[in-house]
């Protein structure tokens, strides 16, 4: 080997070197943080210093979490409880996405209807959403439908204007050029406006299935027969507060898979943008 | 002109574009009226390469999209293939300044685009496709995207999409502006080869002399704004022209260039004048 390719591979060897060093050195630093965390908390809460009737405890919230698990709930198993939300998260999440894309992009490309609806569509937003939970509660009952509406009205309106946005933002030149290439007004939206409004649409999508667990939730403490806002609401009553953390503990994980999942479909769906530099140094 | 020449898709006579007294105003931002264009009168022949050039803001490029249809006159005629435009028609195509390219479609995708509008099933306008690559010289570049490729081989795709629709018209804007001087030279002489392959009619504006006088068989000089046809020169340099490099140095060259230089100065120094602040 040269000495010239010898040292264009020891400077790549040491760049991989400093890269492998650096993600051990952040993996060690995340699990102390945990550790201090959850340690000092325990420690405070043995001493009395913070007092676990209102805050919990660590091994408590462990305790509790076990006993879901062999025990269940009063309401069934915790599985099951977890799956009811999931899946009203889940329903909620796509009509309300699937809601947000359509009027998204119909209001942004007609633009007599985004000035006919633009005012009582902020109107709406400004209104405290959550309180529709009690209508929908009154009107629907304690099944998942009203869950489901909830979340899907939560969902609607972060996907909304993200999508508004997203046609607005569409590059002229790209639609002029597709025009004089022959593109039918319908194609011009499948070809132009959708995938170019998709950037601002997958952004939404994180903020949004967070909005969907919220409206399950809260639907489900308003008045539910099953579900894990049901859950924190009884933990809630019985002075439990290592209930309320375990549920709390539960619906993190789901999030972060759910992050996890939506993360896979934004680099699928966006996998033609070049790497940004920003991007690459957060993996 | 006595070569021979290639069949377009349309009948050549379709390929005629004429301007009569074309005017367009526009309401700027503010609410002011302004026009861009003023009394305009060109005729392009079937076939012909026709070169604009004026200073900035002279409305070369208003020109063009009222041809293609993208907008409309304010008062006027234009008229293609002896019929008053109305709306996009089919059989012209536009190479746009800036890049027009999907950046979420691959270079194949991108070209196969106008076809797949038209109808055309997907499988055929991929084959057209790799066919108009492997012209512009990109084969082996299907499946990137545009983000990868350099600025001239986008400038390639954006041709190939453009010319794969078999236009009767081709209206060039500026294209080759953004690029540095020798990508340019060479993909002026690819343009000119491409070009002589199916003779389309072609409106090329610039603000490049020397790039017009290469190109062109008819160069017209605007006025600065409101933009209206100052002079015609015919070009009388024989084609093929071969390297637009070299050709830069016949005396015949330099002597177009040199009165039509004489016609453009003004209007030059007028916009200048205009934007630096100066008086009317």
């Amino acid at each position: 080997m040269t000495s010239f390719a010898l040292a264009e591979t020891s400077i790549a060897e040491a760049a991989r070197r400093r890269k492998r060093r650096r993600r051990a050195l952040v993996w060690t630093a995340r699990a102390l943080t945990l550790l201090v965390i959850l340690g000092g908390w325990e420690f405070f809460a043995d001493k009395k210093i913070v007092d676990p009737f209102f805050y919990g405890q660590p091994s408590g919230i462990f305790d509790q979490l076990k006993k879901w698990v062999e025990h269940g709930t009063a309401y069934g198993s915790i599985w099951l409880q977890i799956w009811v939300t999931l899946k009203e998260a889940l329903l909620g999440f796509v009509y309300g996405v699937a809601g947000g894309v359509v009027f998204g992009v119909a209001l942004g490309q007609v633009r007599f209807l985004a000035d006919v609806l633009g005012p009582y569509i902020k109107i709406v937003n400004a209104l405290p959403r959550i309180v529709l939970g009690s209508i929908f509660f009154v009107a629907f009952g304690l099944g998942t439908t009203s869950k489901v509406l909830l979340a899907s009205v939560l969902v609607f309106f972060v996907v909304f204007f993200n999508a508004f946005q997203g046609v607005r933002e569409v590059d002229r030149n790209l639609v002029a050029n597709a025009r004089v290439l022959g593109a039918s007004r319908w194609q011009v939206i499948r070809n132009v406006v959708l995938p170019s409004a998709l950037v601002w649409i997958i952004a939404s999508l994180h903020v949004a299935f967070g909005f969907s667990i919220i409206g399950a939730i809260v639907g489900e403490f308003l008045g539910a027969q099953k579900g894990l806002g049901l859950v924190i609401a009884t933990s809630q009553n019985n002075f439990n507060p290592d209930g309320v953390f375990g549920a709390m503990v539960i619906i993190g994980v789901i999030a972060l898979t759910a992050e996890a999942f939506i993360e896979q479909l934004e680099r699928r769906l966006l996998a033609w943008r070049p790497p940004s530099p920003t991007e690459s140094g957060l993996a | 002109m006595l070569q021979e020449r290639p069949t377009t898709a349309q009948d050549p006579a379709d390929a005629r574009i004429e301007l009569e007294g074309v005017t367009k105003r526009f309401l700027t931002p503010a609410g002011e009226p302004f026009t861009a264009l003023y009394d305009v009168n060109l005729v392009v022949d079937p076939g012909q390469f026709c070169a604009i050039v004026g200073p900035t803001g002279c409305g070369k490029s208003t020109t063009l999209t009222l041809v293609s249809g993208l907008d409309r006159q304010s008062a006027g005629v234009v008229r293609v293939g002896g019929q008053p435009v109305d709306g996009i028609a089919r059989g012209t195509s536009f190479v746009f300044q800036a890049d027009a390219l999907m950046p979420w479609k691959t270079v194949l995708g991108n070209v196969a685009m106008g076809p797949i509008f038209h109808g055309v099933p997907k499988k055929t306008a991929h084959i057209a496709a790799r066919d108009w690559l492997r012209r512009v010289g990109l084969a082996g570049f299907e499946n990137h995207h545009p983000h990868q490729l350099s600025g001239g081989m986008r400038k390639r795709v954006a041709l190939a999409s453009a010319l794969i629709n078999e236009p009767s018209i081709l209206l060039m804007d500026e294209p080759f502006g953004a690029l540095d001087v020798q990508t340019k030279a060479i993909m002026s002489n690819e343009l000119l080869a491409l070009w002589e392959q199916t003779r389309p009619s072609v409106i090329f504006v610039t603000h490049d002399l020397e790039e017009a006088i290469a190109l062109a068989d008819r160069v017209v000089v605007m006025t600065v704004g409101p933009g209206t046809v100052k002079d015609v020169y015919e070009i009388d340099l024989p084609r093929p022209r071969g390297a637009v490099q070299e050709i830069r140095f016949e005396p015949r060259f330099l002597e177009l260039h040199q009165q039509i230089w004489e016609s453009l100065r003004d209007e030059v120094e007028r916009a200048y004048a205009r934007m630096a602040g100066g008086s009317r």
